[in-house]
C-alpha cells in the first residue's frame, strides 16, 4: 500500500479551469454572465426580454442549466438566442466544468455575450466559480428584503442585484430602501437595479449595464 | 444535492493524480473536512457511491478528517472551539475572534493498492 499525498483544495482544479476559460472569452471578446437566482425570481423572462431589447445590436448565446428539461432553452432559442441545454442531473449549481462542457456545445465563436442561466439556487452558486466574467442575481419582490440577511453569500459576491417584478411592489412589503442598505453592508460595490421583465420598466438600466460591461471586456 | 457536485470536483483531481502516478488501484480517500466548511461529513459520505460509481474511486473507502473550528478570542486570548462555544468566547463572553482553524476542505491523499 502506498500513500500519495495531494494536500489540494477541493476547488483547485475547478478554480484553474475558471481562470483558463476566462482568459479564453477574454481573448474573443466575449463576454460571459452567470446568472444565477431561485427558482421563478425570473431569470427566463429577463432573458426573453434582454434578447428582445439588444436585437440586432449584439449576438448573444445562453446556455441554460436552471432545470433538467429543455423548455427554458426552447424559450430563449425562440427569442432568437444561440442555445444550449445542460443536463445538470439534480445538481445545485454549475461549476466551471459544467461552463466548459456548455461553450464547448454553443460554439461562442462570434458572439458578443453568453448568459449562463444557473440552477435556481441561492446557496450554492455562490460558492463556486464558472468562469464567467460577471456573476448577476435576480431576486425578486415577493421573495422579501430579508435575503441578504438570509443568504449573505451571494450578495457578496455578485457584481450586481436585479431586483425583479417592481410591478408586484404594491402587493408586498418589499422596502427597497432597507433592501439597499442591507446589500451594501455586504457589497459595497455591488449595484442594484430595480425593474420588471413583464412591464418592462427599469429593463433600459440593465441593458445599459449590459452594453457598458461588453465594450469594457473587449478592451483589452 | 450540494455535497454531489463537490465530490465530482474531487474524483476529477484524483483520477488525474492517479494517472500520473500510474496507479490503478485505490483502497481509499482521505479528505480533511473543517467543521466550518459548507459541507457535511455525513452528506459526503451518503452521496460517495454514487459520484464514484464507474470511476477510478469505485470500490475505495472514504474517510474524513474533521479538523475542529477554532477561533482566538481577540479580547482575552483564549482559543476555544466555536461550534462548542455557539460563536461566544466562554472565558469573556464576546464574540470577536480571529479563526484559529476549520475552514478547510482539502483531498489529502490516497492509499494506492
Ligand atoms: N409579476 C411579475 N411576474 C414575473 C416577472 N418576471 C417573471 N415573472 C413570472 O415569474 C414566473 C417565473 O419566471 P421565470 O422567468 O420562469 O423564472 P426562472 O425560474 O428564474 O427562470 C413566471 O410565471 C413569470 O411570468 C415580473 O417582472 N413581474
Ligand atoms: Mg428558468
Ligand atoms: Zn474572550
Amino acid at each position: 500500500m502506498k500513500v500519495i499525498e495531494i494536500k489540494q483544495q477541493v476547488y483547485q482544479q475547478n478554480d484553474r479551469i475558471a481562470s483558463e476559460l476566462r482568459a479564453e472569452m477574454k481573448q474573443r471578446g466575449t463576454l460571459l454572465i452567470n446568472l444565477m437566482s431561485s427558482p421563478g425570481a425570473g431569470k427566463t423572462t429577463t432573458l426573453v426580454r434582454t434578447l428582445e431589447a439588444l436585437r440586432g445590436e449584439m449576438r448573444i448565446g445562453i446556455i441554460e442549466a436552471d432545470i433538467d428539461s429543455d423548455v427554458d432553452a426552447l424559450t430563449v432559442a425562440r427569442a432568437g438566442a444561440q442555445a444550449v441545454q445542460l443536463h445538470t442531473g439534480g445538481m445545485c449549481h454549475l461549476d466551471a466544468f459544467m461552463t466548459r462542457e456548455g461553450l464547448k456545445a454553443l460554439n461562442p465563436a462570434g458572439l458578443d455575450l453568453i448568459f449562463l442561466e444557473n440552477i435556481g439556487n441561492l446557496l450554492c452558486p455562490a460558492e463556486v466559480d464558472t468562469g464567467a466574467a460577471r456573476n448577476v442575481m435576480i431576486l425578486s419582490v415577493p421573495e422579501g428584503d430579508d435575503k441578504p440577511l438570509k443568504y449573505p453569500q451571494i450578495f457578496r459576491v455578485v457584481d450586481l442585484v436585479l431586483v425583479n417584478k417592481i410591478d408586484a411592489l404594491p402587493f408586498f412589503d418589499f422596502d427597497l430602501t432597507v433592501f439597499r442598505q442591507r446589500v451594501s453592508a455586504l457589497n459595497p460595490s455591488a449595484q442594484i437595479l430595480p425593474y420588471s421583465a413583464r412591464t418592462g420598466e427599469g429593463l433600459g438600466a440593465w441593458t445599459d449595464w449590459i452594453r457598458a460591461a461588453a465594450a469594457q471586456w473587449k478592451r483589452a | 444535492m450540494h455535497e454531489l457536485g463537490i465530490l465530482f470536483n474531487v474524483v476529477r483531481t484524483v483520477e488525474d493524480i492517479a494517472r500520473q502516478n500510474q496507479v490503478t488501484r485505490i483502497a481509499a480517500l482521505v479528505l480533511q473536512v473543517g467543521e466550518l466548511s459548507p459541507v457535511v461529513p455525513h452528506y459526503l459520505q451518503a452521496c460517495y457511491p454514487a459520484a464514484v460509481d464507474g470511476t477510478l474511486l469505485e470500490g475505495a473507502e472514504l474517510k474524513i478528517e474533521v479538523t475542529p473550528g477554532n477561533a482566538l478570542c481577540e479580547p482575552c486570548q483564549k482559543v476555544f472551539n466555536l461550534r462548542a462555544s455557539r460563536g461566544k468566547c466562554p472565558r469573556c463572553g464576546r464574540s470577536q475572534y480571529e479563526i484559529l482553524s476549520g475552514q478547510e476542505f482539502l483531498i489529502k491523499e490516497i492509499l494506492a493498492c
